[in-house]
């Protein structure tokens, strides 16, 4: 049997120093070993993010043989590109509407299945295939369920309303983006599910006995209890799903290619065109940095407000 | 630079020219002297790249005799292929994924392994990933390529990137230069660019209008449609009559059968776009100012016939590709496809290999006619050509697989591959006894895809050709979506517009000059 490790038993910050520095073999050791890692970091992370900086200030372009530098007029071009203020406006339209909707959604489930229920350890496995299935497979599944003449979406609207129901779901701008937003959150609503389970399974029973005993009601202890006690949770799982919805490509590319005409390309479809369709390397650089320039602002924002009602 | 430039064999003007301008706009840019250096090598690569020399003795020696003794191109391949000295291992084949790939992959590879030892290897790709992933191969410098998928769409890019050995030298040495006269003269044109050929032209897509005969001549729909529209019911020769025919029939028939469908979905659309526009007298560009012409009355007039043409088709039609109307057709639910590629009318006769399972058993067999597309004359929209990829390490190899996979007799059974999508390109491929011998009607539908290459209209073939084509698509998918039709092309035109102009309005219109001297550039 091994003894439990007691705190006292870890070496001090210290004392992990001196070990490191009790030798230049040691320490040699050391750096022979994190090498192989460290170049691989270099190589596949670093080094393309340095290049496509660099590109991003020239005219690379497969049209054009010469790369000329040209400062900020990829950026400068980007600012003013309707295409690109669509595509951002769309990006947006589908990660708030998506991400509110999982969340509304998640937190319903977490709700119900944190009590005792029968049959629940079979509910939340099942609840969480979704999240293991491959994108593209979903999307190719949605895809065949949306079908105007085929898919099933229609022949149960039609059963529902008792009146044909004849959607043409992916070939319409706005019906393809409900499309797209219903694919979204039926996928990744298990994972807000599992996450605000698991936030909720620490909250303190003693809290609602409190509540219960000074009479507050369902609601009461949701909105006094539950979300406060739980925001950590919360904006971390709403920070990651964002994030995840934001770079959304694969339903895109499967559901509409962006279309019909450009009217449902997401960020990361456009940048794609761009980049690895067309070859205009140097201006989706451009568009790139500036998306993670516009993701880095919003994340500053979402953590200020986050601390501050944290202090508060 | 005077030396560079001597060392550049002038030949081949066009290359020479891109060459030199390569290193003029260096010098212009000020580059720093390693860019300069880099550029030089570039130059020099590509002045190398003009004539490939180093050709095997043994392999030239073999493939003449071979020629001497029966004038087969696949035969000279074959015996230069074993005298090659190294000779490789594998090659790495680009090919379209799912059906297209079931060729070198279940027939020409392996037949080819048995042949001269050398393995197929296929790296497939979706069509809408080959263009750039090609590309995307060729910038990363990794000579993981040897034979090259080439629409002629492409070649333009293709061939200013150097990312295509020019074939002349090879052709000298290894063809019966008669195998050139085979091809269809569209073909043939279309594999010489800019005085060179590049790839060898290897599938004719020219789309054709598909008809039920027994709908189309049955007394009674004869009667009734005598008596809605006063003509007698017949393959239409018009778009008009097409439309009339198509809402004939989903008036009769809707929902177990509708008049007709065409492909809606973008990626390929541009072609029933631009073919029916330069029918109607549309031009794409002003000749002298290079400014975009698609938004006029032709334009207009196309783009309002394609929107109005979807209401008699079947709902959700605006969603539907080539599988979509393939599905609807042969199960009977169409009376016309309005223009599909070839492979219809083979499979509308009939599917019994596994690859094929999953399509819907004909009911259409026997009864289906062919016609060149309504106006007269058909799109030719997409096709493939076998190049040869100019990083490639076994150049000599890559050329002599793609001379025998295209030679009249491999090709001839290539294109009569019951699963795959290779059509016919070659005037003895129309001819063949064996072809036409096929199914009854095999002969009719034979002569309708020559008819149609003969009149057929090319997709654009210069330099951005990719995005002038999805611009295309956009604006389509767009006014079948509801957006004004006028708007849609004034859209379509700003697009090419900014396209033109940042490639470069000089030289497209150099680019474009070249293209309306094709043949199939228009009518």
């Amino acid at each position: 049997m091994t003894a439990p490790v007691s705190r006292r038993a870890l070496p001090s910050r210290r004392g992990w120093q001196t070990a490191g520095s009790v030798s230049g073999r040691t320490r040699w050791t050391g750096w022979l070993l994190v090498l192989p890692t460290l170049v691989a970091i270099l190589f596949l992370g670093i080094y393309p993010l340095l290049f496509s900086l660099t590109i991003s200030f020239r005219r690379w372009d497969l049209q054009v043989p010469e790369q000329s530098f040209v400062g900020l007029a990829n950026y400068g071009q980007a600012l003013m590109d309707d295409r690109l203020w669509a595509a951002l406006g769309n990006t947006l339209l589908i990660m708030v509407v998506g991400v509110g909707l999982e969340f509304v959604l998640g937190l319903g489930l977490a709700l119900v299945l944190i009590d005792e229920l029968r049959g629940k350890r079979f509910i939340i496995p099942l609840l969480m295939l979704p999240v293991l299935m491959v994108p593209v497979v979903v999307a190719l599944t949605w895809r065949l369920l949306w079908d105007q003449q085929y898919g099933p979406i229609n022949a149960i609207l039609s059963a529902i309303t008792g009146q044909n129901v004849a959607i043409s779901w992916l070939a319409q701008k706005n019906s393809a983006m409900v499309a797209i937003i219903v694919t979204e959150v039926w996928q990744w609503t298990p994972f807000m599910f599992l996450v605000l389970l698991a936030g909720l399974s620490g909250v303190s029973a003693e809290l609602y006995d409190a509540a219960s005993l000074d009479g507050a009601s369902w609601w009461h202890s949701l909105r006094d209890i539950t979300l406060p006690a739980i925001a950590p949770v919360i904006a971390v799982a709403v920070l990651f799903r964002a994030f995840d919805a934001f770079k959304i490509f694969d339903v895109i590319f499967l559901f509409t290619q962006g279309g019909p005409g450009t009217s449902t390309e997401s960020i990361s479809w456009y940048i794609y065109q761009l980049g690895l369709r067309f070859f205009r390397m140097g201006y989706a650089a451009a568009v790139s940095y500036l998306v993670v320039i516009f993701l880095t602002i919003v994340v500053a924002i979402y953590a200020t407000l986050w601390l501050r009602e944290e202090r508060a | 630079m005077d030396q560079l430039r001597t060392s550049i064999p002038i030949s081949n003007d066009k290359l020479r020219q891109y060459a030199e301008s390569r290193l003029h706009r260096a010098l212009a840019a000020r580059l720093h002297r390693r860019q300069l250096v880099k550029s030089s090598l570039a130059t020099a690569a590509a002045g190398a790249m003009m004539h490939f020399t180093g050709f095997t003795p043994s392999a030239v020696a073999a493939a003449r005799r071979a020629l001497a003794q029966n004038g087969d191109s696949a035969e000279a391949a074959v015996a230069a292929a074993n005298a090659l000295d190294p000779k490789p291992a594998e090659l790495f084949v680009v090919w379209e994924s799912a059906l297209q790939a079931q060729d070198p992959l279940l027939f020409s590879g392996p037949l080819w392994e048995e042949l001269t030892g050398i393995r197929i290897t296929v790296l497939e790709l979706p069509f809408t990933d080959m263009y750039s992933g090609q590309v995307a191969e060729h910038i990363a410098g990794t000579g993981g390529h040897d034979v090259l998928s080439v629409v002629p769409a492409w070649q333009a890019d293709f061939v200013a990137q150097g990312i295509v050995e020019p074939l002349d030298p090879f052709i000298e040495q290894y063809m019966n230069p008669a195998d050139l006269d085979d091809y269809h003269p569209l073909y043939r044109d279309l594999m010489n660019f800019g005085g060179q050929i590049y790839a060898l032209f290897d599938d004719g897509d020219t789309i054709i209008l598909y008809y039920r005969k027994d709908l189309i001549e049955d007394p009674a729909n004869q009667e009734a449609f005598q008596a809605q529209y006063g003509r007698d019911l017949a393959p239409p020769a018009t778009w008009l009559e097409y439309d009339e025919v198509q809402a004939f029939f989903t008036e009769q028939g809707a929902p177990e059968l509708y008049g007709g469908a065409s492909q809606r979905v973008a990626g390929g659309l541009h072609g029933w776009f631009m073919e029916e526009y330069r029918n109607k007298g549309g031009i794409f560009f002003d000749a002298e100012t290079m400014d975009a012409t698609v938004n006029g009355e032709a334009g207009q007039a196309t783009l309002d016939r394609m929107v109005a043409s979807n209401l008699t088709m079947p709902p959700g039609v605006e969603t539907w590709g080539f599988i979509e109307v393939l599905t609807g057709w042969m199960s009977g639910q169409l009376a016309m496809i309005g223009g599909t590629w070839p492979p219809i009318g083979r499979w509308s006769e009939g599917t019994t290999v596994e690859q094929l399972a999953w399509v819907p058993e004909t009911q259409v067999a026997g009864n289906v006619g062919y016609s060149v597309m309504p106006e007269g004359h058909s799109a030719h929209n997409g096709g493939f050509m076998l190049g040869v990829a100019a990083q490639s390490q076994n150049k000599e190899a890559a050329y002599l697989f793609a001379q025998w996979a295209n030679s009249p007799s491999i090709s001839l059974q290539r294109c009569m591959l019951p699963y795959a999508l290779r059509d016919p390109f070659r005037l003895s491929h129309y001819a063949s006894e064996e072809y036409r011998a096929a199914w009854a009607t095999a002969g009719d539908y034979l002569d309708t895809l020559e008819a149609a290459a003969d009149g057929a209209l090319l997709d654009l073939i210069m330099p951005g050709a990719v995005e002038y084509h999805n611009a295309v698509d956009q604006a389509v998918t767009s006014a079948m979506a509801g957006t004004g039709v006028q708007e849609a092309l004034d859209g379509l035109a700003e697009s090419w517009n900014e396209i033109t102009d940042r490639i470069g309005r000089d030289q497209q219109r150099e680019a474009y000059a070249e293209y309306t001297l094709l043949a199939g550039a228009y009518p």
